[in-house]
């Protein structure tokens, strides 16, 4: 018994030891962070000064340069913002805040915000209603608007002008299913081994897209299995790719 | 008479860029970058608008804005808090302490911060 207890105390003060080593990792990203945005408000608001023309005419070669570095810094600002969400999702601030949440009103909410992007690149999102009304699930509505934001993100990204999205959320008997699916690129075999690992991305998806992070879907993973749900894919190469998870009708009491 | 907007922070490359484009666009600019200079310069002329950033050298953003929201003559007047900073904590702070609007820098560009001061100046 004695020699339990020592131990016990013993992992209570390696416990507080890790969190305080994660806290000051956490610090350490935030700070980063802060000023690697510090030096890209410059640069964002000097290119966009140039756009507004607030510095005179400019050629339409210079226009259109500017334009690009402009948006290529607006790419750095949000791999900044997903670093800094993600660095903290690894630490103890990644708390739930559980609620009964409207499954339907959430999935219309995150379309709204892609309907720009969707028009931009000429790809039709269509959300397929369940034909009967969906009660209301318990689960943490902002952070599962991560996941359909990341799902439906890949589904834009990795599809071509005139593709389809199609996005469906149904009833199963312990859980609700979200999927989504694309007419884009697809994923070979070998890129779907590692597809939700950290930082990983296929060679057709950096083809494709060269800016991406490769953390959405491992973020949307680890958020799925906080809630005890499950998220896949399943592929047709060269056809797209559906995407699904679940979010258990009663979740786990450990939440 | 052109509205008066006092902008504090601290890097002056920033401080200038957000000052010429307001100017620019009409506003009277003030701009100072620490919370003494902040202090004086809100007892010399009251502005219209405040735009603060919240890592200063000495007394941070938090502390201006809590003095500025202690002083009557402020309690009133719209408080743009202009930071990198992006914390929930630290979001959740300046809120509390009364800011009107927290915007993260490099989230946005200065003629979407025109467009917010004009809206919050109605």
């Amino acid at each position: 018994m004695d020699k339990s207890a020592k131990e016990i105390a013993a992992l209570k003060k390696e416990n507080e030891e890790l969190k305080k080593l994660i806290a000051f990792r956490s610090d350490l990203i935030s700070l980063s962070a802060h000023h690697m945005r510090t030096s890209l408000s410059a640069v964002r608001w000097i290119l966009k000064m140039l756009i507004d023309k607030d510095f005179g005419e400019l050629t339409k070669e210079q226009d259109g340069m500017i334009g690009r570095a402009f948006e290529s810094s607006g790419r750095m600002v949000e791999q900044i913002n997903e670093m800094l969400a993600l660095g903290h999702k690894d630490t103890s601030n990644f708390e739930y805040k559980f609620e009964k949440t409207d499954i339907i009103s959430l999935i219309d909410s995150v379309l709204f915000d892609f309907t720009g992007e969707s028009f931009k690149n000429g790809i039709e999102i269509i959300f397929l209603k369940p034909d009967t009304e969906l009660p209301k699930f318990v689960f943490d509505r902002e952070k599962i608007r991560v996941v359909l934001q990341n799902l439906v993100e890949n589904a834009i990204r990795y599809s071509n002008k005139g593709d389809k999205v199609f996005i469906s959320v149904a009833k199963k008997e312990k859980a609700f299913e979200v999927s989504v699916r694309d007419t884009g690129i697809g994923i070979t075999e070998e890129g779907g081994k590692s597809v939700f690992e950290k930082f990983y991305r296929t060679k057709e998806a950096i083809e494709k897209e060269p800016h991406g992070t490769g953390v959405g879907l491992y973020t949307s993973k680890r958020i799925v299995e906080d809630h005890g749900g499950k998220i896949w894919f399943e592929n047709m190469e060269g056809h797209g790719t559906t995407f699904s998870f679940t979010i258990p009708l009663s979740l786990p009491e450990m939440l | 008479m052109n509205k008066k907007v006092l902008i504090v922070e601290d890097d002056t490359f920033l401080k200038d860029l957000s000052s010429a484009k307001l100017t620019k666009e009409g506003f009277q600019v003030t701009s100072v970058g620490n919370a003494v200079e902040a202090a004086a310069s809100l007892e010399k002329d009251a502005p219209d608008l405040i735009l603060l950033d919240l890592v200063l050298p000495g007394t941070d953003g938090f502390g201006v804005l809590q003095k500025i929201r202690e002083n009557p003559k402020f309690t009133k007047t719209p408080v743009i808090v202009f930071s990198n900073l992006s914390d929930d904590s630290d979001v959740e702070k300046a809120t509390t302490l009364g800011a009107s609007l927290y915007m993260i820098k490099s989230n946005f560009t200065l003629d979407e911060l025109v467009s917010k001061i004009k809206t919050l100046l109605g």
